[in-house]
């Protein structure tokens, strides 16, 4: 079976030099708890995640030969962190200090002690724990509040990103505004800071986001604005596929329109879709990812 | 498009052979908007590849007498593609299908530390740094889900970067 994954030219490189240590590994998503891919360069010592382009109807011509499914693999640096911040979380109900190697187990998902291999743990962990260091050995306990304050700063850094690519962003926006005539207001600081939570959301359990929506305060949407009528978009299913883009920017808009009663077939398909305002990085990727070789 | 146990799924790894990257013949990769509901050779160079046209509107070609418009995409800066095979779960190295390449049959290196019994083996059989994209009548456009995912790279780079410390 053949998969199309990107890679960093980087990895490419480090290749040269070694004759092993890139592996695929399953490891628990941090968001949701269950199994998800992820790619190990031992190396480099690094950790990848894996998503999955997915979307009906598509198939690969590779050279010579035709492949089902259409998919497309993308393999990109992910931050350790997140992935330790759900043991430590989890460890934390028994509220006490703990050497990491107590706190990352994990019967169902073995590999991941290979984390405990990446470089610079001890600075990592700063980020989002207390610790105390007794003899030689090291121990942690869960900050809540230091973890909001590092994932406020992702947020910001996201925030700055999303705004560099812009020019993708306004394209795209632009596009759905002439088919749709929707009028799209300027991007406003808060929906930037929506977007980016809804992104961040997407590593961190519903708890702890819900907890970082209060602390960025982001508002709630009032459901009691008056809404514009739904605009009814006909163009086959194409707006569909368009909304869960990143015209998601302009959330406030679904939300209301979910309230609203009345729902195009689309909108309806929209609103299962989007379950709390939130931004989903699937939705970058089509169906929910089969994982998996 | 798993082999029968899985067991041992959750403790398995999957090596990913490094030699193959540097290795990996470019490829040309087309991506259609239909479903062909088989993995197998096929005669793309053949019927294909000789009725691709530059039209007005991009690149045209039929295929099974629909009329599919088509244009380059290029895989996102910084980035490389790659095609990557899953070898079969073979004690002998003998079976590979035909055409593979023969470095890989070269004597099996003593397993490092990392890899175990169970493991299994990934290889990139070919690279590519575009592909074309093609949709029905019409080239997909700007809010095709596609050219959202190729965006994906440089947001997870902003999400996953360090944060400086206090």
């Amino acid at each position: 079976m053949a998969w199309k994954l990107s890679q960093g030219k980087y990895l490419k490189d480090a290749s040269k030099k070694m004759k092993s240590g890139l592996m695929f590994v399953k490891l628990v998503n941090p968001c949701s708890g269950e199994g998800a891919l992820y790619l190990f360069n031992m190396c480099l010592q690094q950790l990848f995640e894996i998503k999955v382009f997915k979307e009906k109807h598509h198939s690969w011509f590779i050279n010579q030969s035709v492949q089902s499914g259409g998919l497309l693999h993308f393999v990109t640096p992910m931050d350790p962190l997140f992935l330790l911040l759900h043991y430590l979380i989890k460890a934390d109900k028994e509220g006490k200090f703990q050497p990491l190697d107590q706190v990352v187990v994990d019967d169902m998902f073995p590999n991941c002690i290979l984390l405990l291999k990446l470089p610079e743990l001890e600075k990592l962990l700063q980020h989002v724990t207390e610790e105390k260091e007794i003899g030689k050995k090291k121990y942690y306990k869960y900050s809540k509040e230091k973890t909001l304050k590092w994932l406020e700063k992702k947020v910001n850094q996201t925030v700055a990103a999303l705004k560099t690519n812009n020019i993708n962003v306004g394209a795209r926006v632009q596009s759905t505004a002439f088919f749709s005539g929707h009028q799209i207001s300027s991007d406003r600081e808060e929906d930037y800071v929506r977007y980016a939570h809804g992104l961040i959301s997407d590593y961190i359990i519903k708890e702890l986001s819900d907890d970082l929506s209060k602390y960025l305060k982001l508002p709630e949407y009032s459901a009691s604005l008056p809404k514009p009528p739904s605009k009814k978009v006909k163009l086959s299913d194409e707006p569909v596929e368009a909304k869960e883009d990143y015209t998601k920017f302009n959330t406030k808009d679904m939300k209301t329109e979910k309230k609203n009663g009345k729902m195009t077939a689309a909108q309806k398909a929209l609103a299962k879709v989007d379950k709390s305002g939130m931004k989903s990085i699937d939705s970058f990727f089509g169906a929910k990812n089969k994982k998996k070789s | 498009m798993e082999s029968g146990d899985e067991e041992d799924v959750e403790k398995r790894r999957i090596h990913l052979r490094p030699v193959t990257l540097c290795n990996a013949a470019p490829g040309t990769l087309h991506l259609l908007p239909c479903e062909v509901r088989v993995n197998r050779p096929a005669p793309v160079g053949r019927f294909f590849t000789p009725a691709i046209r530059q039209g007005p509107d991009g690149l045209e070609v039929s295929f099974r007498g629909r009329s599919l418009r088509g244009e380059e995409v290029e895989v996102p800066p910084g980035l490389l593609g790659y095609v990557m095979v899953t070898e079969e779960k073979s004690v002998g190295k003998q079976d590979f299908p035909a055409g593979s390449d023969n470095d890989e049959r070269e004597l099996v290196e003593p397993p490092e530390a990392l890899e175990r019994d169970f493991d299994r083996f990934i290889r990139a059989s070919a690279s590519f740094s575009r592909f074309t994209l093609w949709g029905l009548e019409t080239i997909p456009g700007p809010d095709a889900k596609v050219r959202a995912a190729l965006t994906w790279p440089s947001l997870a780079e902003a999400i996953h970067k360090q944060v400086p410390q206090d």
